[in-house]
């Protein structure tokens, strides 16, 4: 069972060694042609037949980020209609767990490559900024199950941490400064000091211990 | 021409005489055990066969692999990720306490919070519970079907020649000695209920109609060579009781039904299967519904209750699932069965998947493709256990008792319990399930926003 359309580094925009094993990606693969009905190419549709994904407030969000140019390639800008093995592998890559022998530049660098992809779920315009419209439309996603929430609370909320946001990136604002939105730099400012790494990561299970025991 | 005579009937009489052989030995060895219930103990010699030669091709295989190094066993299929076994709501609370260190006794929302929905998408994007179910299990030793060994390499020259005798006793031996069998018990089923349904209702008719059925039954059990386990027979049903049980195939029905007289409950199909339902209903009083009449839940669930309700009638026969599953789990139960409010008693069936995989895909094979997959596999082999009855106690609703049927047959047959709906098979989740998740995130912002605002 070959990886017949893996090209050689399949890991293109985050351009550390590879850490996933062959097999790992044999397994990707298969769960591929899985979803794409053993097509070239999957579609947003593709993603409909995976029940246990109904159960997330931001799968929009989330399916959507699959065919986002900008989490494919690096400099590039739009959507894509579909994807191949390639691009599912590069979106994946985003939650490769860290390595334990990662020098600074390259955690500094691994680091920065994952909080681009949440900041691009954020922002749906492309336009570079996180607005309070952005901001709030992720908040009401989030917290559009309970029907006892009114739109207003949600708002509210929104508003609040779009606020404390602005305070952290800019400062004091005078009463007539207009807040824009929050950029990637300010969005970087804002996770300074927090630990994402270890919780934007998928680990898989070690193969090679398991099926030793037979 | 005339120098041909002979031979020709030399030819014909051998022709003959082994047909008739053949004939009698069918007779004596399979249709006769099955008309008096009995058994010559020829199935389980056969598998202990089988199982010898399984090992045997094994161990070549695993030689053979290990001196060419190749990868031989599948990886564990239980899922490919390592799953942090955390809630909801521990997990946000660690994501916040790592983030911010503030006070957790303020909780608002962060945007550190969409991590954890975040990483939950990508987890089951890689491999989710649900649509594994829906294919059949894989085996890690072979048992000389190519059709459960997706690695299968040339290892060695025995064991090529081993596989194309198999092939070759199977199809052209096994399958024919099956379908003849096969095609004797379905006309002596549809003949012999004709027969007996022209007789005045009493205790004659029912006595025939039992043994009628039970014979025939029994004759296509061995038309499949199913080699059944049956435990715990003390708790078989009995009359004005349902019978539920888990659903692999459509074979299910013959394995129950050659163990206990049961009345059936379904659709009427058109063709060969409509003709046999037809019979059957002149000589005991199954339910068959029409087409149209399937929809109609009220009319199903009144015409059950009717029939359970009187005593004398027959144990029915249920599958609660709803459609075919790889036998590898138990899903969702439909409440409609639970309802009604008779004793139910749960069977676990389990098959062994090392002589032939039962599981029926129905959207990959049609009936008759599936059908002919059995009859070429080596044997059904499986186990059936007979649970103790339940009743629907006061306090829980027909789903809740549902649940708890599902589990017990489910902890029994060495089966994981899902929560998921076989119609998934087909159809989307339903948004109720969504929005229970969106729920409970939301109450833990906004409950705690609200007591704030409150205080």
């Amino acid at each position: 069972a070959g990886c017949s359309q893996c090209p050689g580094t399949p890991l293109s925009p985050l351009s550390s060694p590879p850490t996933v094993t062959s097999e790992q990606i044999e397994h990707l693969h298969r769960r591929f042609k899985q979803l794409s009905r053993d097509q070239l190419t999957i579609r947003k549709e593709n993603f409909d037949s995976i029940p246990d994904l109904e159960f997330n407030p931001i799968r929009g969000k989330i399916v959507h980020a699959f065919f986002d140019k900008r989490n494919l390639q690096p400099e590039s800008d739009g959507l894509a209609d579909e994807i191949n093995f390639e691009d599912f592998l590069t979106i994946m890559s985003y939650f490769r767990p860290i390595e334990m022998n990662m020098d600074e530049e390259q955690l500094d660098r691994f680091r920065k490559e994952k909080l681009k992809f949440l900041f691009h779920m954020y922002d749906s315009d492309h336009d570079g900024k996180i607005t309070l419209q952005e901001y709030r439309n992720v908040v009401e996603e989030l917290l559009s199950g309970n029907p006892h929430l009114e739109k207003e609370s949600a708002r509210s909320i929104a508003d609040g941490a779009m606020m404390e946001a602005a305070s952290i990136c800019v400062g004091q604002m005078g009463p007539d400064q207009v807040y824009e939105g929050i950029t990637f730099e300010d969005f970087l400012k804002m996770w300074q000091g927090i630990d994402i790494e270890t919780k934007m990561h998928v680990r898989f299970l070690n193969m090679e211990t398991i099926a030793h025991c037979y | 021409m005339f120098l041909l005579l002979p031979f020709d009937s030399l030819v014909v009489n051998l022709l003959g005489i082994s047909i008739t052989v053949l004939f009698t030995l069918l007779l004596v060895f399979i249709i006769v055990p099955a008309i008096f219930g009995v058994s010559f103990g020829i199935r389980k010699v056969y598998m202990k066969t089988l199982l010898k030669i399984f090992q045997w091709a094994t161990l070549r295989i695993e030689r053979g692999a290990k001196e060419k190094n190749h990868p031989l066993y599948k990886p564990y299929v239980n899922g490919i990720i390592a799953k942090e076994p955390t809630s909801l709501e521990e997990e946000i609370k660690e994501i916040r306490r790592s983030g911010s260190g503030k006070a957790l006794e303020t909780p608002e929302f962060e945007l550190s919070d969409i991590f954890y929905f975040c990483r939950k998408g990508i987890e089951t994007i890689m491999d989710d519970e649900v649509t594994k179910r829906f294919s059949a299990e894989e085996l890690e030793s072979w048992n000389l079907l190519s059709r459960t060994n997706y690695n299968f390499q040339y290892i060695s020259l025995r064991l090529t020649v081993l596989w194309g005798l198999g092939v070759l006793i199977r199809y052209c031996f096994l399958l024919p000695l099956r379908i003849a069998l096969a095609f004797t018990g379905i006309s002596l089923l549809v003949t012999g209920t004709t027969v007996v349904g022209y007789l005045p209702n009493g205790r004659c008719k029912e006595f025939l109609s039992k043994h009628v059925h039970l014979m025939c039954y029994r004759i296509c059990v061995r038309a499949l060579t199913a080699i059944i386990t049956y435990h715990d027979r003390e708790n078989r049903p009995r009359n004005g009781g349902i019978c539920v049980a888990n659903h692999t195939s459509p074979i299910d029905v013959i394995i129950l039904a050659s163990d206990g007289y049961y009345a059936m409950v379904g659709q009427i199909h058109g063709g060969l299967m409509g003709v046999i339902q037809r019979a059957m209903v002149k000589a005991c009083p199954h339910v068959w519904f029409e087409r149209s009449e399937v929809k109609d839940r009220h009319l199903v669930a009144r015409r059950l209750t009717e029939h359970v309700q009187d005593k004398s009638k027959l144990p029915i026969l249920i599958f609660p699932e709803g459609t075919c599953i790889n036998n590898t789990s138990v899903m969702m139960f439909k409440k409609g069965s639970f309802e009604i409010g008779a004793t139910v008693y749960p069977v676990a069936i389990k098959y062994d998947p090392q002589f032939g995989d039962a599981f029926w895909n129905s959207s990959k094979y049609g009936m008759v493709t599936y059908l002919l997959r059995m009859m070429t596999s080596w044997a059904i082999v499986c186990s059936v256990w007979y649970l103790p009855p339940m009743t629907r106690q006061p306090e829980e609703d027909a789903v809740q008792f549902a649940n708890r049927v599902k589990s017990a047959i489910a902890r029994q047959g060495g089966l994981v319990d899902l929560l998921w709906d076989g119609g998934l098979k087909r159809e989307k989740v339903k948004d109720t399930f969504k929005e229970e998740q969106q729920k409970l995130y939301s109450k833990m912002i906004v409950g705690n926003h609200e007591d704030r605002s409150r205080s």
